[in-house]
């Protein structure tokens, strides 16, 4: 048995001036080595421009049916307010990412700061919500740019580089198959 | 069960899942429905990691650099697609080093075609075309999932599958067109994964006790029969465009149904191989306990490391 390292949730930005998008997790012991495993698992194929990662516990979560069924935020009036990053699920349609990044709020704690953000940002569909603390993200350096650059050259990866349907067409009517 | 409001809770799940929605962590779900998707997901995980292995093999024998890059690069795909899918089934409340240690102490299932020996190259042509092929299959359907999580880790997988099956179809595509020895080559692998590929499918859908509820909540979409039936009217006519064939002489094309039938599965193979009693069973799991205690040092390095700049 291995002690089980803290889970950091992934995001990842398409083009410079797209959203981050949340792709998966991984477990690491601190950001930096979260941020080298989310390369290896996140961006092996383009395009990706940066990563974030952020702890898995310092992230604040609600569903619309949490949030339609009432379920407790609780709001705690200590704390002084501070600046959350808010992330929301936008559409049912079958994808492989779940939710965006949409901006900032300041509010006195993560779980008011989901109220905030629904409040907020009313033209969103807020189908999930997320939030975390501004400082809870550790962006990919601007270094590691030409590293994710690379996967654009692995064109091997891409389907469209097999021809097989175009070569068994060319069988199938009796040709050859080599091109 | 306890709970009085159960049955308008399962009642909404069910029309929420009727409505095309996608069920996310956090929202109601009977315990059943979690418990299914951990099982599925879990042993999906371990399916992609011990899938490393069998074509793991022969990264070092590839015959050129071109295709030394393409098999090293489907390998890497599949550490990472297992890794996608431990973090679905975390999301339902299991932990990525439970489900790495039920598989490295011999306790979890995987798919257990990886129970089968590669015995040359033809081989990762063939676990291509089929062994992907007929994985690309349950994942498509799979990617219509009720389950937010496993849903999106199957479009991410599926979209990065593609060219898996395809590389291995190209090659038995040039094997067919080669010379008489390479012909020979690509039908005797054929031979070898054809019968494990349509294993892979799962039970016959009378032996599968889970479908009807799996189907009921959106898990599954479609029957095992029924994708087992697309994969043997799709691959069959293709092998067979290529002046080869597959390993069944009763192999036939039933004009009243418009479907390829052939004889039934060795049914009594499919439950020893996933009973734990196949060719390389025993291999494949002393193969990853070896990976696992050789990255030792680097997780106590990556640890150390940490602990240092914390």
């Amino acid at each position: 048995m291995t002690d089980q390292w803290p889970r950091y949730e992934v995001f990842k930005q398409d083009r410079t001036d797209g959203p981050f998008r949340n792709v998966g997790s991984v477990h690491a012991p601190d950001a930096e080595l979260a941020l080298m495993n989310a390369r290896n698992v996140f961006a092996r194929r383009p395009a990706c421009v940066a990563l974030w990662v952020v702890p898995d516990a310092a992230i604040a979560r609600r569903t619309a049916e949490q949030l339609a069924a009432g379920d407790a935020v609780e709001i705690e009036d200590s704390g002084d307010s501070g600046r959350y990053a808010v992330f929301s699920k936008q559409s049912q349609r079958q994808t492989m990412t779940y939710v965006d990044y949409v901006g900032e709020v300041t509010a006195r704690s993560v779980e008011a700061a989901l109220q905030t953000a629904a409040d907020t940002f009313t033209d969103v569909p807020g189908i999930v919500w997320w939030a975390c603390p501004v400082e809870a993200i550790t962006a990919s350096p601007q270094s590691d740019l030409p590293g994710f650059e690379a996967a654009t050259s692995k064109l091997f990866r891409m389907p469209n580089q097999y021809h097989t349907v175009f070569t068994m067409q060319k069988i199938r009517r009796g040709e050859e198959g080599e091109e | 069960m306890d709970d009085p409001t159960y049955d308008t809770r399962l009642a909404e799940f069910e029309t929420r899942i009727a409505r095309g929605e996608k069920i996310e962590p956090g929202d109601w779900m009977p315990d059943a429905y979690r418990k299914q998707l951990i099982r599925m997901i879990s042993q999906h995980a371990n399916s992609e990691v011990v899938g490393m292995l069998p074509e793991g093999a022969w990264i070092t024998r590839a015959p050129n650099l071109r295709r030394k890059m393409v098999l090293l690069a489907k390998v890497q795909d599949e550490a990472g697609h297992g890794q996608y899918l431990y973090h679905a089934a975390e999301t339902l409340g299991i932990s990525r080093d439970e489900m790495i240690d039920a598989l490295l102490e011999g306790r979890a299932k995987y798919a257990s075609v990886f129970n089968y020996p590669t015995l040359g190259w033809a081989d990762v042509a063939a676990i291509g075309w089929l062994v992907d092929g007929a994985a690309i299959m349950n994942q498509t359907m799979l990617a219509h999932c009720s389950y937010g999580p496993y849903s999106r880790a199957m479009v991410r997988i599926c979209a990065e599958e593609g060219f898996h099956k395809k590389q291995g179809q190209e090659m038995i595509i040039r094997y067919s067109q080669g010379t008489p020895a390479q012909k020979q080559m690509a039908q005797e692998a054929i031979d070898r994964w054809w019968w494990p590929a349509l294993m892979m499918f799962g039970p016959h859908d009378s032996d599968s006790p889970n479908t009807p509820q799996l189907m009921r909540w959106g898990i599954k979409t479609r029957t095992n029969d029924e994708l087992r039936q697309e994969f043997l009217d799709e691959l069959v006519p293709g092998i067979q465009a290529l002046g080869l064939s597959v390993p069944d002489p009763e192999m036939h094309y039933d004009e009243a149904t418009g479907h390829w039938v052939g004889r039934e599965i060795d049914w009594d193979e499919f439950w020893r191989v996933i009973k734990g009693d196949g060719p390389m069973n025993a291999s494949r799991l002393a193969a990853r306990r070896k990976a696992h205690e050789d990255g030792r040092w680097v997780r106590e390095a990556a640890a150390a490391y940490a602990q240092a700049m914390g």
